[in-house]
């Protein structure tokens, strides 16, 4: 299957989905009873009607011969390095409040950074993860009055 | 005179010194920001905007204008020197720019650039004083009916204006409307498609949807080409300035341009990648030299640049008087606005005068102080540039996250942080556009309630959505914007056909 027929695909499921939620949302209590669904239920028609008319075009091209463009997505350079960005961003997300943001941060920062500059330049990262940390915290925490987490033990 | 009035009430607040270190703070960090390959304007104001939390209304708008001009400049920085436009306006830019650079007049580029944008800054900003007052009074005489049917406008212009994925424009604004109506509807207390998870009651923050397209998504995309090598940029400048025959041939442009680039940019959808590239087709179609453009004509720089500066100020207009982003950045920031608990719009320059022409007046003094930044510090600025990406990338995602967990404290917003990142990336990938759904998202909520309140009024009748002139106007042009890109399309096929 083409990569272009995807998405119009998913907007097809997801105005389907959308509707049928609509259509199940409970009663407003106050004013009209259906009032809080008329802006979703047109939203959802439009949805149905507009992916179900870019499906249409798409396959209509493909039948043309106009859209031979294959793509695997998980095969483009890099697309492995987002799904890991995802998964340091949960770890992130996990520890932020637990270990404080300066911890988190910098264990974060240098994860990323090995993705991006390389285990090699382990040093640069290093310095870079630290005093982005550390500058944040200080910036946000003591000048701008932005509360972010402490980490346990330490002063900061 | 009342107009002036009010500026010269604007002109002190822009100018307490306070003011001044910030809208120079957010110039500089802007510039940086701007300067970064794939990051824009609206990824400027977006991952900057914690920094404003805690100040006051005044100083936070002013700081984010200052981001905002300092992001532009830096984008045609590096336009200019490495040929990678920070963002669509900025591609214009490379056009001759870069040529310039290569022909070893890197000095004679950056010198006309920021000549440009600050003279395109200054006309436009003057459009704006003249015009706002009488758009915002005019905007009084809107009833819910009149609103819902401007934003059905907008968003169907901005849809539209999508080239070559029309639907895909229309699509995107769908999905964006779609993320507005999640939580609690704050008329009946419903709520809606919360999945039965807690923290969405209270809604999706559009901050975190843009902080996400705008920030991870870029970062995403940036994967992909961030082992390329690094850049050599030119970091020793002669004198920064123009020769006389060179601003003989920019100075018609450049007036020519900032007219046109406001109008272009104060219609909702148009903004500035449309203005910086009319203008320079306009240059070109006008020139003598036509050959020479793309080979270094200091007027296909000037042009565009001038175009780009007078169209971000005119996207101020529908924002600032009727609450209607009409670009990212100008979506980015009416979040900043909302943020503050200011509701853009005609009321805003009834009962907050003061905010708003401070913002007006700082856009000036925004652009003296870029020019003066920008041409002097030139050489010391595109440093940045010699940063290499594969560190200021991460760091952009630190900011990301400080910003998302600064607007609700909340960790949980850093799923959704993640899940709109990768929406974006996909969005880009497929050729699904964002700034629709940006728009929509910001407006959805609003929209909404302007269309339930109609219908209340109407009790129930829709056609309180044609009763009046303004609507049957807007209704018009909105027919309009979604026929004309139509017909026209059509007419191209018949025509290559006959061919």
């Amino acid at each position: 299957m083409s990569l272009s027929i995807i998405p119009s695909l998913l907007c097809f499921v997801l105005g389907l989905v959308y509707t049928t939620a609509t259509v199940l949302l409970p009663d407003a209590s106050v004013g009209r009873a259906y009032e809080p669904k008329i802006f979703p239920m047109m939203l959802g028609i439009a949805l149905i009607i507009l992916s179900l008319s870019l499906l249409l075009r798409e396959l209509k091209n493909q039948s043309a011969g106009q859209d031979k463009e294959k793509v695997s997505l998980y095969k483009e350079a890099g697309f492995q390095k987002i799904l890991m960005t995802c998964l340091f961003s949960v770890l992130y997300t996990l520890i932020f409040d637990k270990a404080g943001y300066v911890i988190s941060t910098v264990f974060f920062l240098e994860m990323e950074l090995i993705l991006f500059n390389g285990k090699k330049n382990w040093k640069v990262n290093t310095a870079v993860a630290v005093l982005f940390s550390l500058f944040i915290y200080i910036v946000f925490s003591k000048l701008l009055g932005v509360y972010l987490p402490l980490t346990p033990g330490i002063w900061i | 005179m009342e107009t002036l009035s009010f500026l010269l009430d604007g002109f002190m607040v822009a100018l307490t010194p306070m003011n001044l270190v910030w809208v120079t703070i957010g110039g500089f960090l802007g510039t940086i920001i701007g300067m970064l390959p794939g990051l824009g304007p609206a990824t400027g104001v977006a991952v900057l905007l914690p920094l404003t939390f805690s100040m006051g209304p005044t100083a936070a708008l002013i700081t984010m204008g200052g981001v905002y001009y300092g992001a532009m400049y830096g984008g045609s920085r590096a336009s200019i020197l490495i040929n990678t436009p920070g963002d669509g306006a900025a591609v214009a830019a490379t056009f001759d720019g870069y040529p310039m650079t290569l022909k070893g007049r890197a000095e004679s580029a950056l010198a006309v650039s920021a000549i440009a944008s600050f003279i395109g800054g200054v006309f436009a900003t003057i459009c704006m004083v003249a015009i706002a007052i009488p758009v915002a009074r005019f905007a009084l005489k809107f009833g819910p009916a009149e609103y819902f049917m401007l934003f059905l406008f907008a968003l169907s212009a901005t849809a539209s204006m999508t080239e070559g994925n029309r639907l895909r424009g229309f699509i995107a604004t769908i999905l964006g409307l779609m993320i507005a109506t999640v939580g609690i509807d704050g008329q009946s207390g419903v709520s809606r498609f919360t999945m039965g998870i807690l923290e969405l009651q209270s809604g999706i923050d559009f901050l975190i949807v843009i902080i996400a397209v705008y920030a991870l998504g870029e970062v995403f995309k940036s994967f992909k080409n961030i082992d390329t090598g690094n850049v050599n940029v030119q970091k020793k400048f002669g004198k920064i300035w123009l020769s006389k025959e060179e601003w003989k041939r920019s100075v018609w442009p450049i007036l020519r341009s900032a007219p046109l680039g406001f109008f272009v940019g104060a219609l909702p959808g148009a903004g500035g990648t449309m203005a910086s590239l009319m203008s320079y087709n306009n240059e070109k179609q006008l020139s003598k030299h036509p050959e020479e453009f793309g080979e270094g004509a200091i007027e296909g720089l000037a042009a565009p640049e001038s175009a780009n500066n007078a169209a971000s100020v005119g996207a101020m207009i529908p924002m600032l008087t009727l609450g209607i982003p009409g670009s990212g950045t100008t979506a980015v920031m009416m979040g900043a606005l909302l943020l503050l608990g200011l509701q853009p719009g005609p009321m805003l320059f009834q009962q907050q005068p003061l905010i708003v022409w401070g913002l007006i007046a700082s856009m000036f003094v925004g652009n003296i102080i870029l020019a003066v930044m920008n041409i002097p510090l030139a050489g010391l600025l595109v440093r940045v540039l010699s940063v290499p990406p594969k560190i200021l990338y991460p760091i952009v995602l630190g900011l990301a996250f400080v910003g998302a967990y600064a607007i609700s404290y909340s960790v949980m917003d850093f799923y959704l942080l993640v899940l709109f990142g990768l929406l974006g990336y996909f969005m880009s990938k497929t050729k699904f556009p964002a700034t629709p759904m940006i728009l929509a998202v910001i407006v959805g909520n609003n929209m909404e309630q302007s269309f339930r309140r109609a219908y209340k009024i109407s009790d129930g009748d829709i056609g309180i959505f044609f009763g009046s002139p303004i609507c049957l106007i807007l209704f018009s042009l909105t027919v309009v914007s979604i026929v004309y890109p139509l017909a026209k399309g059509l007419l191209k096929k018949k025509a290559s056909a006959v061919a």
